[in-house]
């Protein structure tokens, strides 16, 4: 009797250890989802579907970045984005996420604006 | 049974005492102070040169580097984007881009650094009675403004992948319960890549987007500089 209650006593303890830790896991910096898993089946396997799983964990990520420490879409997401924007011929919605990743990290200024002046000048604009 | 439990804790701790001998520590401040003194902001990452027999290693290994570096604070271009504008410049080839003028690369995409990964090792080495896995990673952070060399580590991850009987003993066991992890993903070489990284990653200084920028001087590493 006394022991059962013990191993009782034991198994909660144990239980709420495990809880805690988990509460008390820092948030990443930023949220990536499975973009890391996705990018390399999209390597292993090149196909339209894997190719779509990759958008679509992109897509994850820039929507769940205010769950992250930083609050913010981690680095050459939207670039990323516009980049498969661009490859499908939606140059409108390309240059749009190009300009967000500028105004989210200015270290990107140089390289999207290159992209969207090589986009206006093929466009004729 | 306590006899046997006595010579496990007596053989851990003399283990630990050994590979502790081997290693001679150094600050992260000590070891890379360019680091300190230019605070660069970006990293552009290469596709990776790759010196090891199998020849998807650069595609796979790809994959693995834009999150952990962005992770450590720093603005990190878009690797796939990247990789793919230097096709179209036709310059994918790897010797052409590690032997290019670092300013290159701050006038086309305003990075301030450059990361370089050499592949060393990416294969299965089969043996008599084991066969493993070893993947080798050297990694290097050059300033596109200097030319300098700001940082560089090498990780090397290997695994053991025999299986059957793998005898008695400690040994035996331990060696087992790393066969029983292995074989569900015996193929799955980008996760000991992942690994790899980790053991390169917590050597270099936090860039601005981490909450330890300027404050990791004194984090301790081990010393590869002395080891060739």
């Amino acid at each position: 009797m006394k022991n059962s209650k013990m191993i009782g006593i034991a198994i909660i303890t144990v239980f709420g250890l495990s809880m805690t830790a988990c509460s008390n896991q820092p948030k990443p910096l930023y949220t990536y989802g499975n973009y890391s898993e996705s990018y390399y089946a999209s390597k292993k396997d090149v196909n339209s579907d894997t190719a779509l799983e990759l958008q679509k964990s992109i897509e994850y990520a820039i929507e769940n970045a205010h769950e992250s420490r930083s609050g913010r879409v981690a680095p050459g997401m939207y670039a990323n984005l516009g980049y498969i924007y661009l490859k499908a011929g939606k140059t409108e919605k390309a240059i749009e996420s190009f300009n967000k990743e500028k105004s989210i990290y200015p270290e990107s200024t140089h390289f999207m604006d290159r992209m969207i002046n090589k986009i206006t000048v093929a466009e004729g604009k | 049974m306590k006899n046997k439990f006595t010579i496990l804790l007596f053989t851990i701790a003399s283990i630990m005492l050994f590979t502790g001998c081997g290693a001679t520590y150094i600050t992260k401040g000590t070891a890379f102070p360019k680091m300190y003194e230019q605070q660069p902001r970006s990293i552009l990452i290469l596709p990776p040169m790759n010196e090891s027999t199998d020849a998807e290693a650069k595609d796979y290994y790809m994959t693995t580097t834009e999150m952990p570096f962005a992770l450590m604070g720093y603005y990190t271009f878009p690797t796939e984007m990247v990789s793919d504008i230097m096709k179209q410049e036709g310059v994918y080839d790897t010797e052409i881009l590690y032997n290019m003028p670092l300013d290159k690369y701050y006038e086309y995409f305003g990075a301030d650094t450059v990361l370089f990964t050499r592949i060393k090792k990416w294969d299965v080495s089969y043996m008599v009675l084991a066969s493993s896995l070893t993947i080798s990673i050297e990694a290097k952070i050059m300033s596109t403004k200097t030319s300098e060399e700001l940082w560089k580590y090498t990780g090397t991850v290997v695994v053991d992948l025999s299986g059957g009987d793998t005898g008695g003993g400690i040994a035996g066991l331990i060696a087992k319960a790393i066969v029983a992890a292995v074989n569900t993903a015996t193929a799955d070489y980008v996760k000991y890549a992942r690994q790899a990284n980790g053991k390169i990653l917590y050597t270099l200084p936090a860039g601005p987007y981490n909450k330890m920028y300027m404050k990791d001087q004194d984090v301790k590493l081990i010393d590869q500089s002395i080891e060739k």
